[in-house]
């Protein structure tokens, strides 16, 4: 490897980061509500999603992310790409974040076109390179004809191969993947599996969650493993699948 | 140097192209969505005009010289006014998908949605100098003061901005600021000299011109606009007091509650 690979730069810099939720029965939204129940303060539930965690993501790795439901993924996910403030601690972010789930951030008043030009210019690019990809969006998610059409009238996997397309294609500097191999049929999964395994995964930081330990292995040269929102393990991705499989059993 | 540097931020940075593009976006949303489509923008300040000039020329005879013209400049203002901030109370609710996925900056969605009142607001801007130049009887006719009119503007932007932010962040905790605002909207709007003459104006409610930021702002604006004359500086001052003080508590507000909107909305 060459030496530069050493003194790649830190994209994400957590330290001593915590979340707790504050869960409450009855929520008191209105004015009204919170003047009559003043002296009746709604029973407040606190959850601890994230139990002070330190991590460092350097740019350009892709690094995996497991554990089993409700162990504070999604929560960390949220924190690191700046979408939820920390409790305790801090988040460094270099550059623009992108989170991807089933949905990207898509309004469904908007067609296809717009939010193409919206999620895109969010993401940081110009007008005019999107307009040099603007194509390539609409082949890649196989909308063709649909390109001023609000995405509401869409059927979900539409929406979904949207979404898709335009992170694959547009992209922000760091990537939050959660389980993303679900979208779309079978011909549309292979397709989102080929870009995986072209170039495009290089040179760019991604943060995957994925419950396929074939993808994590594939891809991840780093694995985190949490359970109950602390962070167990990080470092070899063997070692932690390793953790992961024996924590469902 | 200072000059160089800028030229390449504004090429690298794309943050005035969002601005604008999700402004542009943001208009055609409120204007193409109905039938009447853009032309509602312009009728509906007209039919506004109509109501409010039977009611308080024709009954009322309060006898204000170029009463039209005078209405017109004060509702533009006013309705800029509450379309920018009955209108964002649940921006952050709406626009939920710009920053739920992204590292946006919050502040960007206010700008860029009140970006689109000003497309709204400088159209009916054009209407009123043609109406008052070149129909109302009683017109003085342009001027240089009617320049005044620039940061008169600024000041209205910036106290929208202030209470939308204030509100919208309210919002995410008490979803009836809505009902509440109403009514301040209205109060605003009865305690403004849109329909009343100045002087019994001033005189039934003194202070109140320096009391109701859009009172002093509608004054200013005729007086540049209408009148001829500079602007009242005491006034102005009184108002950009006002808008910087709102709109410092709404970014504090943005801060301290926004940040949470998307787990808490």
């Amino acid at each position: 490897m060459e030496k530069t690979d050493v003194q790649k730069s830190i994209a994400i810099e957590a330290k001593n980061i915590s979340k707790t939720f504050k869960i409450s029965e009855n929520s008191h939204n209105t004015v009204k509500h919170r003047l009559f129940n003043i002296f009746n303060p709604p029973k407040t539930k606190y959850v601890p999603a994230i139990k002070n965690m330190s991590l460092e993501i350097l740019q350009g790795e892709c690094i995996g992310l497991l554990g089993r439901n409700g162990s504070g993924k999604s929560t960390l996910i949220k924190l690191l790409a700046g979408v939820y403030p920390t409790d305790s601690g801090y988040v460094k972010i270099k550059g623009t974040t992108m989170l991807m789930n089933l949905g990207v951030g898509m309004s469904h008043e908007l067609t296809a076109r717009e939010n193409i030009y919206v999620s895109g210019s969010v993401l940081g690019l110009k007008i005019k390179e999107i307009d040099a990809i603007f194509h390539q969006i609409i082949d890649f998610a196989e909308l063709d004809g649909f390109i001023d059409s609000k995405i509401k009238f869409f059927s979900s996997g539409m929406v979904a191969r949207l979404g898709f397309s335009i992170a694959v294609n547009a992209g922000a500097d760091i990537m939050f993947l959660d389980e993303i191999f679900a979208v779309g049929d079978v011909k549309f999964q292979e397709k989102a599996v080929k870009v995986f395994e072209s170039s495009w995964i290089k040179g760019r930081t991604v943060i995957l969650v994925s419950h396929s330990m074939d993808v994590i292995k594939q891809y991840c040269n780093r694995a985190v493993f949490m359970k109950n929102g602390e962070m167990k393990y990080v470092g070899d991705t063997e070692k932690a699948i390793e953790m992961y499989m024996e924590d469902n059993h | 140097m200072l000059l160089q540097d800028s030229v390449t931020w504004f090429k690298k940075n794309n943050k005035l192209e969002r601005l604008w593009l999700l402004a542009k976006i943001e208009f055609k949303l409120r204007y193409y969505e109905n039938r009447l489509g853009l032309f509602w923008a312009l009728l509906k300040p007209i039919l506004d005009i109509c109501i409010y000039y039977l009611v308080f020329q024709i009954i009322l005879k309060q006898d204000i010289p170029a009463f039209a013209s005078y209405l017109f400049i004060g509702l533009i203002f006013y309705n800029f006014f509450i379309e920018s901030t009955s209108g964002t109370i649940s921006l952050l609710h709406t626009k939920k998908y710009l920053y739920e996925y992204s590292n946006m900056n919050k502040l960007e969605i206010y700008i860029s949605t009140l970006m689109s009142n000003v497309i709204g607001f400088s159209f009916n801007l054009i209407m009123f100098m043609l109406f008052y130049n070149l129909i109302e009887p009683e017109s003085m006719g342009l001027s240089f003061y009617n320049f005044w009119i620039i940061p008169v503007f600024v000041n209205i932007f910036i106290l929208a901005l202030g209470v939308s932010l204030i509100l919208s962040n309210i919002f995410i905790y008490a979803k009836d600021i809505t009902q509440i605002w109403q009514v301040i909207a209205t109060l605003l709007l009865f305690t403004s000299p849109i329909f009343y003459k100045l002087t019994s104006f001033k005189q039934a409610l003194p202070t109140f011109d320096h009391l109701n930021p859009i009172a002093g702002i509608i004054i200013n604006a005729r007086r540049v606009m209408m009148q001829g004359v500079s602007p009242d500086f005491s006034l102005m001052l009184f108002d950009y007091g006002y808008a910087c003080s709102f709109l410092i508590i709404g970014l504090i507000l943005l801060n301290k509650i926004g940040s949470k909107a998307a787990e808490k909305l």
